[in-house]
């Protein structure tokens, strides 16, 4: 078998994995409802999500939503990531920081965001900026710690030999340091993207005019659309996963490239 | 097939019923001792309140203490929840009785919810606008171009509003409205950061009075008589071997408002016995309950009584909810799939 076919035959493996996994979980979503009774304004069927998915996309209900969230988790996470990782590297490389900073992000990291997003309002205001502290404060964690834990873990000899030939500390950390430590900073964007996509629904649900958030609220408790709630957690779903997978490409990418 | 939800649940009972037998028979305990104790008679009632316990649920407090549940052979345990999921839980069974506000249910039996509105609570209709004196504001007109604070745009406020301003050819547009998702908007109208908010009869305009300043009151009800919250059952609970039980709690919790009604005090004792945390401010408590007393009653139950329902009012509250933009009702609906009139004494 040549490399051409075994690559084609791994692809459609994956595709078929794919699929039964789908498969097996809409088979059990449908005999939990047939099992469990429950009725459509407490569990719809996978059919009827879905023919609401379709609905709430081509008549005009869930675009305008979807799209407001895109924006506050984009802007979000680029926010977070763009705090995160300097100071992940200042974390790693100054024990001063380190000591006077990690209380402080632990014990922020440790609050609930639930708790905190009514007050980010009240302070931010309902619009897109306090979605896009949320989003940023929830990113910002994961791109720190794990950019400290990268940049710490850069093999020594390294850092050693660029000091042998004269690097600068801007050169050490840019040429040296950051690309070592990419596959863990990238590793902690892809935790970041998943998070950005809560934070921006826990902001909305803390008050806002438009958002998934807002769609999945106003379903369940203003028009009791219990399919359309539905419809709504999976575009926030496949929201979420796009964001992962566009990391991953980044990743693949940068890594890639740097092989 | 599927199985049908009752069915279902009668099976599930059946079954934890069976464990319990062989639990109790594994500890030498009799399953009839157990029932004697219950009393054979007894019909247990569970029961969905508002979100969190409050004063203005002391006609359940004050029904169950004096024994007036216990008396029509029911057992009654209440469980707090918000709207939504009480609406949904009593359609599908699970709470034999719920409190739910009519705007909220009209669009649930729409969407095929199969609940029923068994007796008027507040018969005004207990959301309101207020502001301070001196804001410029004695009338719905005197809203447009002003700064107004609410939770959001949803819910029994967001109907109130619409209906409000409706009444004066203004919409939602002709004001600035700025959301309070942490119901500020009380402090937001203290402070003057906004001319005008959204609140609860029983509530903003106690404080504010009782901090000294009497707000001025825009209510709904001489515009559209919205319905207000109420008591609700689920069709199949109502068409089921509990439909005396539930007319016995209605009459019972009736019974209560009007004993309420005739000495607050008694209210604020029964709410003070079921959540302590309240004794701490008794005197809040019982402006807050003289509120609540006063939108149970209006000209309507004052000739029919308390809990009565007014069909024509939730006729004309359709109609206008099915007008409003975005109307939040998705399928025709009439007030008499909605409101059950039979099971009221």
């Amino acid at each position: 078998m040549s490399a051409q076919q075994g690559r084609h035959r791994r692809r459609w493996s994956s595709a078929l994995a794919l699929v039964v996994g789908a498969a097996i979980v809409l088979v059990a979503w449908q005999a939990a409802i047939v099992v469990g009774g429950y009725e459509p304004y407490l569990l719809p069927g996978p059919l009827e999500v879905g023919g609401r998915f379709v609905t709430g996309w081509t008549d005009g209900t869930i675009a305008p939503h979807a799209l407001t969230t895109l924006q506050e988790v984009v802007l979000g996470f680029l926010v977070g990531a763009a705090l995160g990782v300097p100071t992940g590297v200042l974390l790693a490389r100054s024990r001063i920081a380190a000591q006077v900073l990690s209380p402080y992000i632990v014990a922020a990291q440790s609050m609930p965001i639930l708790a905190l997003a009514p007050l980010i309002a009240l302070w931010f205001g309902t619009g897109l900026l306090s979605k896009v502290v949320i989003c940023g404060l929830i990113v910002f964690f994961p791109v720190a710690v794990s950019t400290m834990v990268g940049v710490r873990s850069v093999d020594p000899r390294l850092i050693e030999m660029a000091r042998a030939f004269r690097a600068t500390r801007n050169q050490l950390i840019r040429q040296i340091e950051l690309p070592a430590a990419l596959p863990a900073i990238l590793g902690g964007m892809r935790v970041g993207a998943t998070l950005a996509v809560v934070g921006a629904i826990v902001g909305e649900w803390a008050g806002a005019d438009r958002g998934l958030g807002v769609l999945v609220n106003l379903a369940r408790g203003s028009l009791f659309d219990t399919p359309l709630m539905f419809a709504a957690l999976l575009t926030i779903a496949i929201l979420g996963v796009a964001l992962y997978l566009v990391v991953v490409a980044i990743e693949r990418r940068l890594v890639a490239d740097r092989s | 097939m599927p199985i049908a939800p009752y069915r279902h649940r009668l099976a599930m009972r059946a079954a934890a019923v069976g464990l319990l037998a062989a639990i109790v028979a594994g500890c030498g305990t009799s399953v009839s001792t157990i029932l004697a104790t219950v009393g054979p008679e007894t019909t247990p009632m569970r029961v969905g309140l508002g979100y969190i316990p409050s004063v203005q649920f002391a006609p359940f407090y004050l029904a169950q203490q004096a024994g007036y549940y216990a008396d029509a052979g029911l057992e009654v345990t209440f469980e707090n929840g918000n709207d939504a999921d009480i609406i949904r839980l009593t359609g599908s069974g699970d709470y034999d009785i719920g409190i739910a506000d009519g705007t909220s249910l009209i669009p649930a039996v729409s969407q095929g919810i199969p609940v029923r509105y068994l007796a008027t609570l507040y018969a005004d209709f207990p959301s309101i606008v207020f502001a301070k004196p001196g804001a410029g504001i004695t009338t719905a007109a005197d809203l447009e171009g002003k700064k107004l604070g609410m939770p959001g745009k949803f819910g029994s406020s967001w109907v109130m509003l619409q209906a409000l301003l409706s009444s004066v050819g203004l919409t939602p547009a002709d004001l600035e409205i700025v959301e309070f998702p942490d119901f500020g908007q009380r402090v937001a109208v203290e402070e003057g950061i906004v001319d005008a908010a959204t609140g609860f009869i029983n509530n903003e305009p106690i404080q504010l009075a009782r901090s000294g300043t009497a707000p001025i009151v825009l209510a709904v009800d001489e515009v559209v008589p919205l319905p207000g919250p109420g008591l609700i059952s689920g069709q199949s609970t109502i068409d089921g071997p509990k439909r005396e039980a539930v007319r016995a709690f209605v009459a019972a919790t009736l019974r209560a408002m009007a004993d309420i009604a005739a000495d607050p005090m008694r209210g604020v004792e029964a709410a003070e016995v079921a959540v302590p945390e309240l004794a701490a401010d008794r005197e809040g408590q019982l402006a807050v309950l003289e509120a609540t007393v006063g939108a149970w009653q209006s000209p309507y139950t004052e000739a029919n009584g308390l809990g009565a329902i007014d069909s024509g009012a939730w006729t004309e509250s359709i109609d206008f909810m099915r007008a409003m933009p975005e109307s939040p009702v998705a399928e025709p609906v009439t007030a008499d799939q909605i409101i059950e009139q039979e099971l009221l004494p």
